[in-house]
């Protein structure tokens, strides 16, 4: 008979520290985490502090005193405010052209010969690889030559600042939603759309009641995608938008000709907007999810 | 209300592969029809081409005697159960159900009472505000074929609906299929690889091949007079003997088998130097020292195995084992494996066909 042997811990009475690799590795990990989150965070601190510091220069030291004017010279700053505007009309107008245009692009690759597709997919994509500048520049000349050609008026839409930009942004914020719409349709079961053919749905019918409520989640991330990355682009924008402006092309100047701690304030406001809007749609998130438990 | 369906010539080929050869067939009125054959036999394809989905290459279809060349799937007077049942995962069951109805214009009211009218046929009377992901795969079954009842089809067309569902639910949904079959009184076209379902189910079956039909009958038909070697193969269990005619009189043939001379059913006019394969089910062979038999098997025991109501044997055949099947009496001898036995069978039980392909390879 052979006994089998047990290793038991030493039933020891001394509770002393013992160095041991997972310390080590603990350590390790919550300092990465710390750096990762003050690399993170810490300019936006930082700058948020400098929006209350009443200081002509935006700047924490020295703590001149707590301060709201900066709010006030950003709302009565009417370049910022013009431009804040170009930039909600120009989203707005890219989320109409991009959303649609992705998903045109996604179903088109969706149903294309499998031989076509690669190159297809090389070409509604090479937007995103291509320089913002040169889509700007390109669609600055692109429509002057239109506009040439057809005599159009200088007051027109081929000349127009916010017109151009919205199709010059379009033109690779396209590529980003269709991505997006690309990702949700390859889960999409194709037999859905035949089962609707089958029980008398027109094509249209199959597109706006079975495949669009599928794809709504897409809709709504490529809408919010879209608007987000019209908002904050200024690469294809400087170019497009000549004689008007938006908020970054405001902000870009203000940098070159003296910046004041108004842009901080500006900062503080969508950082707030932003944590806001995550927190509302967290909570309700979570309430519909116990209420879908509880249903 | 119901139609029958005419397929005359048909002919599909995708690209080099042939997938459906020169079908002629008349699906009557309100019948249960299956089309059976093993996955690749082109019965799917079939039923794509009767929906609409894909045209046939050659030939035509007619639904009610009205050709539907050029008719889309939306425009045919029939519906189908898919396959992976294909209910709409974000309406709700009723909302699946009279799907065909809003698409058509039907007013709310009026679909909500088809939609519960159906729900009570498939006894779901109150899961209708359920989503389908909520329910069971049966019950999702129950919903997949009401959905397709609802818009009133000439045609019902069931694309192997069964396949997913567990072995009990399988045997009770037959039943159940059958009787609503008999109540809405439409034609079901049945499509299935399981001969269980269709010999069950089916007024008639359509036995398939590589595209081809084999033969079109009454379940006892096809069972108990098989037209190809296929359908003896397919259709049951069936012990093959290979061997040569050496004499044709009277409906019966003679062939020189491994196992010397045997008689069979000669259903197809087979003549002396034919090449031939003679059936015999697993039933019909019986211990020689029970009976007088016109045919004997002299060979040996490879396995024995118990199955409660009936006891296999199973003996060294010519290319395959011989399944012998006996009602378990109580008075079985138990064989060790390699022992000698004889076996026995009357040639009327015994059916003698051409050469040719088998289900099984």
């Amino acid at each position: 008979m052979s006994s089998v042997q047990t290793t038991l811990p030493p039933q020891t009475g001394q509770h002393g520290f013992r160095l041991r690799s997972t310390h080590v590795r603990q350590f390790m990990m919550g300092f990465y985490i710390l750096i990762f989150f003050a690399y993170l965070f810490g300019p936006l601190v930082m700058m948020s502090a400098t929006a209350f510091n009443d200081n002509t220069y935006p700047q924490v030291a020295p703590w001149n005193g707590f301060t709201l004017k900066w709010f006030e010279e950003l709302i009565t700053d009417s370049f910022m405010v013009e431009g804040f505007i170009n930039s909600l009309v120009i989203g707005a107008g890219v989320v109409c052209l991009a959303v649609p245009f992705g998903l045109a692009g996604a179903l088109m690759l969706s149903q294309i010969h499998h031989k076509v597709r690669s190159i297809y997919y090389v070409i509604v994509v090479s937007p995103i690889l291509t320089p913002g500048v040169i889509i700007g520049i390109s669609t600055l000349v692109f429509w002057d030559w239109m506009g040439l050609m057809l005599d159009a008026d200088f007051e027109s839409p081929f000349y127009n600042g916010i017109w151009l930009t919205i199709i010059g942004q379009a033109t690779f914020i396209s590529s980003y939603t269709l991505l997006i719409f690309l990702a949700r349709l390859q889960r999409f079961d194709s037999t859905l759309e035949e089962a609707a053919l089958d029980l008398g749905a027109s094509h249209v019918q199959v597109f706006w009641q079975v495949l669009v409520p599928f794809l709504k989640p897409a809709l709504i991330s490529a809408a919010v995608l879209a608007f987000l990355t019209s908002f904050e682009n200024y690469n294809t924008t400087v170019f497009t938008i000549q004689a008007e402006s938006t908020l970054t092309t405001v902000l870009a100047s203000k940098v070159r000709l003296g910046i004041t701690p108004a842009v901080s304030a500006l900062a503080v406001l969508i950082i707030s907007l932003t944590l806001v809007g995550a927190a509302v749609h967290e909570v309700l998130r979570r309430r519909e999810r116990t209420e879908v438990k509880v249903g | 209300m119901s139609a029958n369906v005419e397929l005359e010539n048909l002919n599909i080929r995708f690209g080099d592969f042939h997938a459906v050869k020169d079908v002629n067939l008349n699906i009557r009125d309100g019948e249960f029809f299956s089309f059976l054959g093993p996955s690749g036999c082109g019965k799917t394809t079939i039923l794509r081409a009767v929906s609409g989905f894909n045209d046939p290459t050659e030939g035509a279809i007619y639904i009610g005697g009205e050709n539907m060349l050029g008719s889309g799937p939306n425009e045919r007077p029939t519906a189908l159960v898919f396959q992976s049942l294909a209910l709409f995962p974000l309406m709700s069951v009723a909302d699946n159900i009279s799907f065909g109805l809003k698409v058509r214009g039907v007013g709310k009211v009026q679909r909500r009472k088809k939609a519960d009218e159906l729900l009570e046929m498939i006894a779901l009377s109150d899961q209708g505000d359920k989503l389908p992901s909520e329910l069971s795969g049966g019950q999702r079954q129950r919903v997949a074929i009401a959905r397709a009842l609802a818009v009133e089809p000439k045609v019902l067309l069931l694309d192997e609906p069964l396949s997913a569902l567990d072995l009990k639910l399988r045997e009770h949904m037959r039943t159940e299929l059958r009787r609503i079959q008999q109540r809405v009184g439409i034609t079901f076209i049945y499509i299935t690889h399981d001969q269980g379902e269709a010999l069950t189910m089916s007024d008639r079956i359509a036995v398939m091949s590589h595209g081809v039909m084999q033969q079109v009958g009454s379940a006892q038909d096809i069972y108990d007079n098989p037209a190809t070697s296929f359908v003896a193969s397919f259709v049951g269990e069936n012990n093959p003997i290979n061997g040569t005619v050496i004499a044709a009189e009277e409906g019966y043939v003679s062939l020189k088998t491994d196992f010397g001379e045997l008689r069979g059913r000669n259903e197809r006019g087979l003549q002396p130097g034919d090449r031939a394969t003679l059936f015999i089910r697993p039933q019909n062979l019986c211990l020689s020292e029970r009976g007088d038999f016109d045919n004997c098997i002299q060979t040996t025991v490879n396995d024995q195995e118990f199955e409660g109501e009936f006891e296999h044997l199973y003996l060294a055949g010519d290319s395959r084992n011989l399944v012998v099947s006996l009602i378990n009496d109580g008075a079985i001898p138990q064989f060790s494996n390699g022992s000698p036995i004889s076996v026995g069978f009357h040639s009327d039980r015994a059916v003698v066909l051409p050469a040719g392909e088998m289900a099984y390879e």
